[in-house]
């Protein structure tokens, strides 16, 4: 009878999700690496899904524990990609800062 | 019998109705909907798109199962992660092509002011370049020092007038011929007025010789800047023409291995 309530709630079969449970802290170093604040949400979204997948690893629910990472993995690559579209955006008004100037001056000498 | 019973109503309760799969199937679908649609985002960011493309197609799918509320909401997610990240690899993509359009442009217009500034270093009397420019070689700890007079600049204002022209080539020449020497620009006030204003202006003396340094083309990691205010005068601050001495930019040069000389206390 145990049998058949662990088919039904159906994580009997799942394999322990390694591989993924190693992209997503892969994904996530990434992040750390690009630099996204720790502040950011989507970054603390991929920590708290990956703790609780690392948890459910533990509980030898494989099910959650893939679900959960596969979201993490996701979260930690958003955040970084959100991370390098700001730093772009801070590199262009920097330098339309200086191009600004550049004409001023340019003005200014002729 | 009873155990197992209560067990599957749990299970059947525990399942999310087919409402509750689209609830997180809404959002996803516009999503996606937005980025497929978007034609800058399937120039840049195809395979993040075609990826949230997938998960949808799985989320939609499942969600016609009973017990796979969980499965749907788990695809829409992924989906909805993936539209999110191809929106932001396109902003990124095309940032980048903006900046280096911008940085061609930046080369043209250093290029330019360079030879305005030459041009207009010509058209200049001998008279007001001696002014401006004092090549100083004091011996010693200094090592060596160029600066610009109170001439360069509009009374209480920052910005570097033309006549300032001379110097910036010399010190952007100098710095060009010895491309392991780098300087520190340090602004000074006369004691006119009060402190903190005079601290004020001369960090932004200072750090308007540095940026004209930069658009000459002189990379920013290679100019410190530093403000002193109305510390070590050249001349007393009784009469104006020791106050216009005071107040100047100088320019000090590392030696040839970038080592400056110690900033002031």
């Amino acid at each position: 009878m145990l049998g058949l309530l662990a088919l039904l709630s159906g994580c009997a079969h799942d394999p322990a999700p390694l591989e993924q449970l190693r992209l997503s802290e892969q994904a996530l170093q990434q992040a750390y690496d690009t630099g996204v604040p720790a502040t950011a949400r989507a970054l603390q979204s991929a920590e708290q899904k990956l703790a609780r997948a690392r948890k459910n690893m533990a509980e030898e629910d494989f099910k959650r524990a893939r679900v959960l990472a596969e979201q993490a993995e996701l979260d930690a690559r958003l955040a970084q990609a959100q991370q390098l579209s700001a730093q772009s955006e801070a590199e262009l008004d920097v330098l339309l800062l200086q191009l600004q100037r550049l004409r001023k001056q340019l003005s200014e000498v002729n | 019998m009873r155990v197992l019973f209560c067990s599957m109503v749990l299970l059947l309760a525990g399942c999310a109705s087919p409402q509750h799969s689209e609830e997180a199937l809404v959002p996803a679908r516009e999503a996606f909907q937005q980025v497929k649609s978007d034609p800058q985002v399937l120039q840049y960011a195809a395979k993040d798109v075609l990826r949230a493309g997938e998960s949808l197609a799985r989320a939609e799918r499942l969600a016609g199962y009973w017990g796979s509320a969980g499965d749907v909401q788990h695809f829409a997610y992924l989906s909805q992660a993936y539209s999110a990240i191809a929106r932001e690899h396109t902003q990124q993509a095309l940032n980048r092509q903006r900046l280096q359009r911008l940085q061609g442009e930046r080369e043209r217009l250093q290029l330019s002011l360079r030879e305005a500034r030459l041009l207009s270093v010509q058209q200049h009397s001998q008279w007001l370049e001696d002014q401006v420019l004092s090549l100083q070689t004091e011996g010693g700890e200094r090592g060596l020092v160029l600066s610009f007079a109170d001439m360069a600049f509009d009374t209480g204002r920052a910005e570097l007038k033309a006549v300032a022209s001379r110097t910036l080539l010399k010190i952007v020449q100098l710095l060009q011929l010895n491309p392991a020497r780098v300087v520190r620009v340090e602004g000074y006030s006369d004691s006119l007025g009060n402190k903190a204003m005079n601290m004020q202006l001369s960090q932004q003396r200072a750090q308007a010789v540095a940026d004209a340094l930069v658009d000459l083309g002189i990379r920013r990691e290679r100019v410190e800047v530093v403000g002193y205010g109305e510390a070590y005068p050249l001349s007393e601050n009784a009469s104006a023409r020791g106050r216009a001495q005071n107040r100047r930019v100088e320019v000090v040069f590392s030696d040839e291995r970038g080592r400056l000389p110690p900033a002031r206390p």
